[in-house]
């Protein structure tokens, strides 16, 4: 078995690759006759990938999300199973070479970096722990499509109000649907983002006695919820939208993943596993 | 095949020439009459602003493209016509032109949607008239099919080619949903009312309209169930409108930054689309650098209408493929009616001597050896008969040219006198 989980690991990247090479492809020429090849491909890479995350469990006997590399497998499955949900929800074209690039990422460095690892860490064999942090996850994957999507809006308002009529004005859907599909996402990945925190709380005190609310990870989470917060309560009351909106959407994103990396690599945290 | 065809169009005469010979549909239907009096037993006739042209299968064998349009010019005399403003196709060629009209690729506006339905209407008008016989109906599938075809299989009709168009699909780039937004179109002259048109068809939720002449907006707004506003107020309601199309012939700016800004305020920063596709300007080009406001000019939408006719004519080697293959399958079926008939003939003449002889010199045999007989020289026949049949069904397919496969056919019945045999 281990075998087969270090040749799917190999793969996954090339498969991400090809199926990037297939949305790219799709996104330049438009042909009509390859329309649903890319979804094809996108399709068979999530069902190895899937079948990649079973065998991990099975075979190391944990969920894979004890460390970084592991997690971001986890993400990269997370984000472009939200995209192949979204494109065949919505039916919307031309957004897919944006967001598969970021699982092609995140599972490049994963299979570099991931390690066969049996022995985990007590704190990190709780349930809760396993729910904390699949919602976590959920609500990083929300907002990462949510701010590639927001980025996209900023690239399309930019074109259309300079006139540039290129490739990115012919195949992205319209500013609303952008805007639309930024905020549903950011809306997903606060809900996912609250149930984590809930569960953190809770969870905190039994797990480390000694933990402080001023945790760097702990005030960054937070800054990141309320910055959600703040943009979904403005847009429900009509006040802000549009530019604005994705605009608090991409800082959001960015202090999410600064607020990671801080507390992960940089700063002392009792948030630091590995 | 002798089906004429000649044409006057946007490449060969100017608007003025092509308005003296433009047929409405009940001058067509006379015009129909008129020809079928005199050469034409069946054909087509098709009208438009940028061509009229007609299409014919002659009675008789006397037949010529200056008779054709003579008969034109008899029927609605036009002044400095002459054949050089005309175009004359004959046979295949007449053929592929008529595919390549309903196509919209000999259109002046490449992949123009109207003139696939002008094509239609005038089968209809040929149809209703009994101008349409046995193998103009073939062609007319041909045509149609091809025009389906060209429009399914390949993006000659896609994108805007005109600016008002660009103007509407312009704001389908922002909006999603047009039908929950309102409209207001300033001035109802021809580039108005084409935009307001547009905007009515896409499912604009709340369409209205403003004119100097209000009599002029009245109208258009009862075509187009819109509401009317004063000229003289509608910059007090710019606010509640998502989409503004300016369209006068003003000398002066009609709507100043200030408006817009102020109508933004209201509107708690909804966005605006502002599109002036008058000349000289109606709005203010600085309200582009408003945030929330999508200004465009005639310059910019020329950008999108430019970029739409080029990537249609980069379509164009596909859609002659498609004729290609039409015409080849009208051909096959053509070549084969007329290689069918002379096959039968052929073989007719034949077994009519065959006959002939044996009858007559039957009773010199033995009634043992009559049966024989009767065999071998259908034997002899056959043999004769094998290699000409051979050649005759190829020239009914397609892969054989037209003229070939006549001169085919003609040859044979000449050698063998087939028609001359059946008329005496």
């Amino acid at each position: 078995m281990i075998e087969v989980i270090h040749t799917i690991n190999i793969l996954l990247p090339i498969f991400y690759l090809a199926t990037l090479i297939a949305y790219y492809y799709d996104f330049i020429k438009q042909e009509k006759k390859l329309i649903n090849v890319k979804r094809v491909f996108l399709f068979i890479t999530l069902f190895l990938h899937i079948i990649y995350i079973i065998l991990r469990i099975v075979a190391f006997d944990h969920p894979p999300i004890t460390n970084v590399f592991e997690i971001f497998t986890i993400l990269a499955v997370t984000i472009s199973f939200s995209y192949f949900l979204v494109e065949l929800v919505s039916d919307i074209r031309g957004t897919g070479p944006f967001i598969i690039i970021l699982p092609l990422i995140f599972q490049l460095i994963s299979s570099f970096f991931i390690q066969d690892l049996t022995e985990v860490k007590e704190v990190l064999r709780s349930n809760l722990l396993g729910i904390h942090v699949i919602s976590a996850l959920l609500g990083y994957s929300g907002f990462t499509i949510s701010a590639v999507y927001g980025f996209l809006y900023l690239i399309l308002y930019k074109d259309i109000k300079l006139n540039k009529f290129g490739l990115i004005f012919n195949r992205l859907p319209n500013l609303e649907v952008l805007e639309r599909l930024s905020l549903y996402s950011a809306v997903i990945g606060f809900c996912a983002l609250t149930i984590t925190i809930i569960i953190g709380i809770i969870w905190l005190p039994v797990a480390f006695p000694k933990f402080s609310y001023l945790d760097p990870k702990l005030l960054g989470t937070f800054l990141v919820w309320l910055l959600y917060a703040l943009g979904i309560t403005s847009k429900v009351l009509g006040n802000w939208r549009g530019k604005r909106l994705v605009m608090l959407s991409i800082s959001g994103f960015l202090i999410a993943i600064f607020s990671t990396i801080l507390s992960n690599f940089l700063a002392q945290s009792f948030h630091s596993f590995y | 095949m002798n089906l004429f065809a000649i044409s006057i169009n946007h490449r060969t005469a100017p608007v003025e020439l092509r308005e003296a010979v433009y047929l409405k549909d009940d001058e067509i239907r006379s015009f129909i009459n008129y020809a079928k009096e005199n050469f034409l037993k069946e054909g087509l006739v098709i009208s438009t602003c940028n061509r009229t042209e007609i299409f014919g299968i002659p009675a008789n064998n006397e037949l010529s493209h200056d008779k054709i349009q003579s008969l034109l010019l008899n029927f609605k005399p036009a002044q400095n016509i002459t054949e050089q403003h005309f175009q004359n196709y004959i046979s295949r060629d007449a053929v592929k032109h008529l595919l390549s009209v309903a196509s919209g690729i000999d259109s002046l506006l490449v992949g123009d949607n109207q003139v696939f339905k002008q094509v239609k209407d005038s089968f209809q008008i040929a149809e209703e008239s009994q101008f349409a016989g046995y193998i103009m109906h073939r062609v007319f599938d041909a045509a149609i099919r091809t025009g389906k075809r060209a429009i399914t299989e390949t993006g000659i009709n896609e994108g805007a080619v005109t600016v008002s168009y660009a103007a509407v699909q312009l704001t389908e780039k922002i909006f999603s949903n047009l039908n929950k937004k309102s409209a207001l179109v300033i001035g109802t002259g021809e580039t108005g009312e084409i935009a307001a048109k547009h905007l009515a068809e896409k499912g604009i939720g709340n369409l209205a309209v403003t004119n100097r002449t209000q009599e002029k907006a009245e109208d258009l707004a009862q075509r187009l169930d819109a509401k009317v506003i004063p000229f003289a107020e509608f910059r007090d309601s710019i606010n509640k409108y998502d989409i503004i199309i300016s369209a006068t012939s003003s000398p002066e700016i009609l709507i100043r930054k200030s408006d817009i800004k102020n109508a933004l305020r209201k509107r708690n920063n909804n966005p605006m689309i502002l599109m002036d596709i008058a000349l000289p300007r109606d709005i203010d080009p600085e309200t582009k650098k408003i945030d929330y406001v999508f200004y465009h000019d005639l310059d910019s939408l020329n950008i999108i209408v430019e970029q739409n006719l080029s990537k249609r004519k980069a379509e164009i080697p596909k859609v002659e493929k498609i004729i290609e293959e039409e015409l080849d399958n009208f051909w096959e079926w053509y070549n084969s009616l007329q290689a069918a008939p002379a096959i039968k003939d052929l073989r007719d003449l034949f077994e009519d001597i065959r006959n002939e002889e044996v009858e007559k010199n039957k009773n010199k045999f033995t009634a043992e050896d009559q049966e024989k007989l009767d065999i071998i020289t259908k034997r002899i026949v056959n043999k004769i008969l094998h290699h000409p049949t051979i050649e005759l069904r190829k020239a009914g397919d397609s892969s054989t040219r037209p003229e070939e496969a006549m001169m085919k056919i003609g040859i044979i019945k000449e050698l063998f006198g087939i028609g001359k045999k059946k008329n005496e």
